[in-house]
């Protein structure tokens, strides 16, 4: 049980949680990784594949504020994200997992989670029972107390998810979170994603095709920078045919779209 | 904010900043050379200021270290996608440090405390004043320090502060010559080794030196909070203004250098007579050293125009100011011996008598010394013998003159003896004066 202040019940004054145009990303000095994507997500489960180097990670990093965007228009929960921006209130309402995720080795996990709470400015009076429920929803009960660097792989990543859902965010980034996790860890994931994705927009990068059918209510396919492809997961499955690479239909719809959009790039 | 501080004083480098300045801290007081502090609490203070020479770049150090974390767990993507400003979040840490070196440093002073509480008595202000520059001192050291760390986020930052921070306390003076007052001001070591009794440090200096670190200070902390260069370059404005204020406030004369602190000269006095009276410095003493003094102002009543007081001499040099020479008063030199109680308290009857049939400091005139032993040992009745005695020719030479004196007739001897007192009344003591031309 918790508090729900007025301003988080008050209907949102935006229509995108997430909206993109012409968007422009650099990777480095000059690369631009993310060049002219246009995207628009509201509440719910998106899969975000691609290839290697298509730009999901730098997409990720703009969205989640750590890169400034170099062109085009990024808007967050009805605010614009420019170099120049306060970014401060959209921070509070973000939760990001990096595909390279830092942590102190010294904390123990809900030290960390607690830690990662304060520094997203939540109200202190509940940051311990929020912090408890984070570390509760990816199933490190047992494992609050212990360091952060006596942690298992998987662990590590589900501690990494704990931190950035602590705070309820209104949009929530997920870089690779299932790297790590063992299949029957990875079916809790996906429940955890289908519980999260019913009031906050939560965007799943990875490579596993299979979690993307199972878990998102939708699926992002980027190549080279921009958005491919974004429709739903049967809309994915149905681009697939029985001649194209994959295991299953969904990997086929993927391997279809993607050589598809490769050859109409050659042409 | 308190429970991120509970977490931080938990798991950054706090605790270990801690231990380590409070068990080298101790190790240097107790056992570097040997204990400079047993006189009282001026002289503990400012012996912890000596050893800041390890303590403040050992702070430098543990902040360079502890700003590291950051580079080292590669938080820096996921920290910059946070709402709370930098210096908000390193507030906790800062302050977990703080507290820690802090702690540290009263910690060595508690350790040297627990040594000296059965006997110093005398607690002046400016004490305070001595400890809370060094305070200061390492409180801008570990600021400084984690402003180094995260500005230059390498493994060899923090060893290459501390050799920095030790070289600069060195090299200090040599570079100020032949202003030391700017180099008093710049070094929280300065004039603290070997303090001596009535030592003290001039409350203008302590403030310049205050002046100036909590500059250095307010610099590590900007350095430390800054997101850009203009922060980064503002951040000389308070190091210079410390500077500034602090040559503004510091003395200029040399005598500040070894300032003598009057009051703990002054003599506080046995109750009853005869009277027995030691420096304030030294009160806690009394009760060590009155029992023996009175047992040889009783030897001494046979000598005719015998001194009736013990007094504690509290001569300070250059300048050169001496307690008055009064003819009923024995001018007894106290040391304070490494247990904090007093050196050679067996000799102090001993003394007493010696220092009555001696020249007092003030007549400029030091010979005469086995003289005064032979005579004293006679009135005593007993071989010349001392254990704290470092002269050990003068002791022999005694015994020499003692033997001389015991075979004259025993009023021929008394008549030696009581001339002999009466020249040390009068500064007119000198080698020889004892047996004259009848030397064996």
């Amino acid at each position: 049980m918790r508090i729900v202040s007025a301003a988080e019940t008050a209907p949102p004054t935006y229509h995108w949680a997430v909206h993109a145009e012409g968007l422009q990303v650099r990777a480095g000095r000059r690369y631009l990784a993310v060049d002219g994507l246009d995207l628009a997500l509201g509440p719910g489960v998106h899969g975000l594949l691609g290839p290697n180097g298509a730009g999901k990670t730098t997409l990720m990093r703009a969205l989640a504020t750590a890169l400034a965007p170099a062109g085009g228009t990024l808007t967050l929960l009805g605010e614009q994200i420019g170099a120049r921006s306060d970014l401060r209130g959209i921070r509070r309402d973000l939760g990001y997992l990096p595909q390279q995720f830092g942590f102190y080795p010294r904390f123990t996990v809900r030290e960390f989670v607690e830690y990662m709470a304060w520094l997203k400015e939540m109200p202190g009076q509940g940051v311990p029972s929020a912090v408890q429920r984070a570390i509760d929803r990816v199933g490190l009960t047992a494992k609050a107390d212990a360091r952060m660097k006596t942690l298992s792989g998987g662990m590590l990543r589900r501690a990494g998810i704990a931190q950035a859902i602590v705070n309820d965010p209104a949009v929530l980034l997920l870089d690779e979170p299932t790297v790590g996790l063992d299949p029957e860890q990875r079916l809790d994931f996906r429940e955890l994603l289908r519980d999260l994705g019913t009031d906050s927009c939560v965007l799943v990068s990875t490579h596993l095709v299979e979690d993307v059918v199972a878990a998102c209510t939708d699926v992002v396919m980027m190549n080279e920078g921009r958005v491919l492809f974004q429709g739903t997961t049967a809309d994915l499955i149905a681009h697939g045919g029985p001649g194209d690479a994959g295991d299953s239909p969904a990997e086929r719809g993927y391997s279809a779209l993607l050589r598809r959009h490769r050859a109409e790039a050659a042409r | 904010m308190n429970r991120v501080l509970g977490i931080e004083l938990r798991r950054s480098a706090a605790v270990g900043t801690m231990l380590t300045l409070a068990v080298i801290g101790t190790l240097l007081i107790y056992f570097l050379e040997q204990i400079y502090f047993a006189d009282g609490w001026m002289q503990l203070a400012m012996t912890m200021r000596l050893y800041l020479a390890l303590l403040f770049p050992l702070a430098l150090a543990a902040g360079a270290w502890q700003a590291r974390r950051e580079q080292r767990a590669m938080v820096a993507e996921l920290f910059s996608t946070l709402p709370r400003p930098r210096a908000q979040r390193v507030l906790p840490v800062v302050l977990a440090m703080t507290l820690a070196v802090v702690a540290g440093y009263l910690t060595v002073g508690l350790a040297g405390a627990a040594w000296i509480a059965g006997t110093a008595r005398y607690l002046p202000a400016a004490v305070f004043a001595v400890v809370g520059v060094g305070l200061l001192a390492l409180v801008a050291a570990v600021w400084l320090g984690l402003a180094a760390g995260r500005l230059l986020p390498s493994p060899v930052t923090a060893p290459l502060l501390a050799v920095v921070g030790f070289a600069s306390l060195l090299l200090i003076p040599g570079a100020t010559r032949p202003h030391d007052w700017l180099g008093m001001m710049l070094s929280p070591i300065w004039a603290m080794n070997m303090p001596g009794p009535y030592e003290t440090m001039n409350g203008l200096v302590s403030a310049a030196q205050g002046l100036w670190l909590a500059g250095l200070a307010v610099t590590g902390m900007l350095l430390l909070i800054s997101g850009g260069w203009r922060l980064r370059v503002a951040a000389v404005l308070p190091v210079a203004l410390g500077l500034a204020l602090g040559a503004a406030v510091m003395p200029r004369s040399v005598d500040v250098l070894s300032a003598v602190d009057t009051r703990a000269k002054e003599l506080v006095c046995s109750e009853d007579e005869p009277r027995v009276c030691l420096s304030r410095v030294h009160a806690g003493l009394l009760d060590e050293v009155t029992g023996p003094a009175r047992e040889a102002l009783t030897v001494l009543a046979a000598v005719p125009g015998a001194p009736t007081r013990v007094h504690e001499d509290t001569s300070t040099y250059s300048p050169d100011v001496f307690p008055p020479r009064q003819a009923d008063v024995v001018l007894l030199d106290v040391e304070v011996g490494q247990d904090a109680h007093l050196e050679n308290g067996a000799d102090v009857v001993a003394n007493v008598l010696i220092k009555a049939l001696s020249n007092p400091w003030s007549c400029g005139e030091y010979s005469g010394r086995s003289d005064a032993m032979a005579a004293a040992f006679w009135l005593l009745g007993r071989e010349p013998a001392l254990n704290g005695e470092l002269n050990q020719e003068a002791v022999d030479e005694a015994k020499v003159l003692w033997q001389g004196l015991a075979k004259l007739p025993a009023d021929e001897a008394a008549g030696r003896v009581a001339a002999l007192r009466k020249a040390a009344t009068n500064c007119a003591v000198t080698d020889g004066a004892l047996l004259g031309g009848a030397r064996p």
